[in-house]
Formats: C-alpha cells, structure tokens, sequence
C-alpha cells in the first residue's frame, strides 16, 4: 500500500508541489525556533552560579585619580570601610566593569594543548567577590593574600573553562596560558560557571584574576551585598555617601535583581518574536493543509467511492488520506533535515551540536503532529463518503 | 447466487419519501447473464448498487452465495464486495494519475497479495482485455473503448464470482459496445462468471440470458 501511495503523490507532483513548499517552510522557521528554545532551555537548566539577591551595583565614574598608588589605595579602602560601616551592608567588593547582566565584556582568546578557546571573559575580582557573590567553589581554594607573590599569576577558572582546557582531569594547580611557562597562570580553584548573560543566554567560559595594587585605576564597579530588608531609603543613604565621598563623580545605584530581569527580556525578545512568526505560519500551513486535503476530499469523491467498491473500508480510506499527508510531510522534513543539518556540520551559529539535533527532532514531531492533526478530519469526512452516491455523482 | 426478496428502497429527505424500489424480487443464477433494463430513474442502478452491497435496501433481504448480508459491519461487506464482486461503471472510474496496470491492481491493494502476485495477476487479466501492450499508459492517454477494458480488467483481476455492470457501453460508440459486451459474454461464457448489467441498448440486452424491466421501482418482465 504504502508504494501504491508514494506511485500515487509522485505522479501528482505537480499539484503537491506547494503543499510540500509549505511544509518545508513551516519546518525550517519551526526549526529555528525550537533550537533557540532548547539553546535557552539549556541554558536555563544550568545553575546560576552565584546569588543575585541582594546584590546591588554601584556604578561610577570621574573618580579620584592619582599616580601615587598608596595614595589610590588609601582613597578606596576608606571609601570601603565608609560603606561596609553602612548599617545594611553585608560586604562590598570592586571589581571591574564586566559584572553579571551588563552588556559590557572583556574577551581574549586562549591556545591550550593544541585547543583553541574563542571569547574567554576576563574578569578583576578582589577577595572579597566571593562572599559578596557566593560563587560556587568546584575545585581549589578562591583568591587570598598568598596569591600576592608567585612565579606564576594565580588564576581562577570556571567550569566551562576548566572542560574546554583540562577536560575531566582536576586543574588545580596547573598551568595555563598561550605563552611559555613562565608567563603562563596558575589555576588555583575552579568555580561554577556564572550565567552572566541571564538565565537563556551562555555564560562562560571565565577567567578570574586577582586586583592588583593598580586596579583601582581603572576599577568602576563597586559590588554590595545588602540585608534583604535594604530599602529605597537606604539606597538614598547609600547614594548620599557615595555622591558626599566623590565629589565629582557620576554614581549610580542598580540591583542585579532587575539587572537579571532586563538581560532576561534583551534575550526573550528575538525568540518572542519568531515565535509569533511561526504561529502565524504554523496556522497558515494548517489552515492551508486542511483546505487542500478538504479540497481534495471533493475532488476524489469518485476515486473514494470506487475504493469503497473494490473493498475499502471507511477507515482504510481514511487512513488512506492521512497516509498520504503524512508521506508529502515525510518529504518535505527530508528536504528539510537535510538543510538543518548543515547547521551542526558546519558549525554556523557556534551552538552545540545537541541543540541543533534537539530542534530538528522537536520541529519534526511538530509538523508530523500538525499534518496528522489537519488531516484527521477530512480524513474521517472521506470515511463517511457513501460509496454508491460518490460513485453516481461522477 | 443472488437473491433478492422484496426489496424496497425509500430516499426520505424532510419533505418528500420517494420510492425507489417496490418489492422487487430476483433470482439470479450461477453462471447466469442477466440485463436490467428500463427508463431513466425507474431504479436500475439503485437495484444494482443494493445487489453490489454499495447501498442498503430500506426492506427486504439479500442473498449472495447463500449468505445474508444483512447485519454484516463496515469491514464485512468490504471483504465481501473485495472476494466476491467486481464493477465496471458507465464512466469507468479509473484513476488518471495511475498507470493502467496500477489500476487494474487496485482490488488486490485491499489483500493479502504479494506486490508480485498484483502484478502478475493485473498482467494477466490485462492481456485477457486485450491490452498487454498498455500496461504503461495512463487513462488519460487511451480511447473510451481502451479505458472500459482496463475497467473491466480491473473488475476480473480478483476472479470474483459475479460482476455487476452500470451501463458499461453507455459512453461508447457501436463498434466499441460491441468489442466490450464481446469481452463480456466471453467472460461469462468461458470463466462462468455470473454478470448482471444494466443497459439501455436492446440489442445489448438481447445478448444476455435473461431480461429484466423495471418500471417506476417496479419489476414488470
């Protein structure tokens, strides 16, 4: 039967030309959305990698400058103490402009054992960025004053960083770096990749360094962990000793709170969009499919009922014209597959290879589901047909 | 092999009950070449999709090889019209987008046969109509005469014991009818297949063993 069926679609190739068109499209634009969905599922699906709550950002900028390093250093350590007196504060860090939920980034690139690591974030912490972030600590130990002096500069890598470099093995202790040893870091912990781009987007892979007695140079971000119960009033509080302490510099308050909410919307807006795209399409292909195979249905009523003559039941009928829709979608999600695939292969967008996979098998089901479904009922129509009266009408 | 006892057929719509057959009664034999005639809507065709089991009678009963159709499902009466009986329509009913071999193999679509087997079998009764050399044309692209035989190998491809014939020479010219009821009653004759037709040609009639009118629903001869 089902030879008879495909002998029957290939020599209508004409009339199903169209149909399959539009399947193939549907399944093209379906299978951009749902690996953007499973991208970001994914994505969701992993930890955050440190708390957000609490955290408020101190944003500023025309700050004290000086060439005299003790001098800077004694500016920012007061202004440190100033705040951490502050009745809500739990603890502050500095820490440099690249902070979770900013669009701001600092990237290199990374040759390890003949592996090539593209877009690493550089991130300045200080010692204390650990308790005011609560990142979680997988391997090693997190930034101390040992690090201050050492062969080798003392660094601590994410997780994604650590299964792009050293795979399974523990990175403790070893050295990475493109250069010769000598200039190579030292990884002395590995944390929990953070999900610095929101919850949708990919984080790592991160490389921490420790601030330097300079870094307050070019520090402009002052992270603080706050009692749950800080208020507005105390962020005038808190704004007021920052603006009376820097007398010409531009402060801002923000909380990563809301930070995570606008980097959740800036990543939600592209997917909102194509899918409600694909909505519009998926209803067109449906409503068109369930015209044509109607359409069909009253153009075959002679062929129906000469089926139903020769030994046809109601529902082999039925099952006939659901077979056929299923078939024309086979070859179109042939076609299509096959343009997906190239996805993976060639490695467009940089995305693992199982999103692709997921969003190809994802996009497959739908169109099977949505064909079986448009085609049920003119199926069960066909079904009806009663084959003496079909046969009259011709 | 057929028997029909009183049977009626009543079309109700909301305002008007026609009756389309009126205690028709009909034995027909094994092997019996029987011709139904009579004026347009006096209920031939009627009576010959009640005997195809394509339509039910509104009273009366039917018997086809000793077994009461009556009662029998959906998927019974389409083994039994698949087994049993094959059709040949005035319009031929033939798919146009499949080649002649494929619609003569369609009745075996519909059992347990080997792809082999259909073709085989469709080859055989083709070459029986005279058309072992169209086996690759399609409907569209052969005569009404040519179209009719690939209809009638379609009807035989199965060996059903009995065909029924709506018309079958009613769209041909003379010459054509002829070559087709010669097709026919050399079925009949050699393979003893039992045939009931329904025609408006007397001539036509006159060939066959026995014949019968029908008038406003009403068997008269």
């Amino acid at each position: 039967m089902f030879k008879h069926l495909f002998k029957l679609i290939w020599n209508k190739k004409k009339q199903n030309f169209l149909l399959i068109t539009e399947m193939l499209v549907s399944f093209l634009v379906l299978f951009a959305v749902f690996t953007l969905m499973m991208y970001y599922y994914n994505n969701y699906k992993k930890p955050m990698g440190f708390d957000y709550q609490d955290v408020w950002v101190i944003n500023y900028n025309n700050s004290y400058q000086t060439k005299n390093v003790d001098s800077l250093d004694l500016y920012y350590e007061t202004l440190r103490k100033t705040i951490k007196s502050l009745p809500r504060v739990k603890e502050i860090t500095f820490v440099s402009g690249n902070i979770p939920f900013s669009s701001r980034t600092n990237e290199s690139g990374l040759t390890f054992r003949g592996k090539h690591v593209q877009h690493l974030n550089n991130f300045t912490v200080e010692d204390h960025y650990e308790k005011v972030m609560n990142v979680t600590l997988l391997e090693g130990r997190w930034f101390n004053k040992e690090d201050v002096v050492s062969k080798n500069q003392h660094i601590i890598i994410d997780a994604d960083l650590k299964e792009a470099t050293f795979g399974k093995e523990s990175a403790v202790g070893k050295l990475l770096g493109n250069d010769d040893d000598k200039n190579k870091f030292k990884v002395v912990g590995v944390i929990q990749t953070i999900k610095r781009n929101g919850d949708y987007l990919k984080a790592g892979p991160g490389m921490y360094f420790r601030t330097d007695t300079g870094s307050f140079r070019w520090l402009d971000k002052i992270l603080v962990k706050v009692d749950h119960g800080a208020d507005a009033a105390f962020e005038g509080k808190l704004y007021k000793t920052m603006a009376n302490y820097m007398k010409n510099a531009n402060v801002e308050i923000e909380h990563l709170v809301n930070k995570r909410t606008d980097a959740n919307y800036f990543a939600l807006v592209p997917m909102i969009i194509l899918a409600i795209v694909s909505a519009f399409l998926v209803i067109n292909v449906a409503l068109g499919l369930f015209g044509v195979l109607w359409y069909n249905i009253n153009k075959r009523r002679g062929e129906i009922g000469l089926r139903r003559a020769i030994g046809a039941t109601g529902k082999s009928v039925a099952a006939q014209l659901v077979s056929e829709s299923m078939i024309l979608a086979t070859l179109a999600l042939i076609i299509g597959t096959f343009f997906a695939a190239q996805f993976p292969l060639l490695n467009v967008f940089d995305l693992p290879a199982i999103v692709y996979i997921e969003g190809i098998l994802l996009s497959v089901l739908f169109v099977y589901l949505l064909v079986l479904i448009c085609s049920l009922y003119p199926g069960k129509q066909a079904a009806a047909i009663y084959p003496a009266v079909a046969l009259h009408e011709e | 092999m057929i028997r029909l006892q009183n049977i009626e057929k009543v079309y109700r719509t909301d305002t008007i009950e026609t009756l389309a057959l009126n205690s028709v009664s009909l034995d027909i034999a094994k092997g019996e070449f029987l011709s139904i005639m009579g004026p347009s809507g006096c209920g031939k065709s009627t009576l010959l999709n009640i005997m195809g089991l394509l339509d039910a009678p509104s009273k009366g009963d039917i018997r086809i090889d000793d077994q009461k159709t009556e009662g029998m499902n959906d998927k019974q009466l389409a083994a039994f019209r698949n087994k049993k009986l094959g059709f040949i329509f005035q319009s031929y009913h033939l798919i146009n987008d499949l080649q002649v071999l494929d619609n003569v193999e369609l009745p075996l679509l519909y059992r347990d046969t080997t792809a082999k087997q259909r073709r085989e079998l469709a080859a055989e009764a083709l070459e029986k109509v005279g058309l072992a050399n169209r086996l690759k044309h399609f409907p569209t692209q052969l005569s009404g005469g040519q179209r009719q035989r690939v209809a009638i190998a379609r009807a035989i491809v199965g060996r059903p014991e009995i065909i029924l014939a709506d018309e079958p020479t009613g769209n041909l010219d003379s010459a054509m009818g002829n070559e087709i009821m010669e097709i026919l009653l050399n079925l009949n004759r050699n393979d003893g297949t039992t045939i009931v037709m329904v025609t408006h040609d007397e001539n036509m009639a006159h060939k066959t063993h026995r014949l019968v009118r029908l008038f406003d629903g009403a068997q008269v001869q």
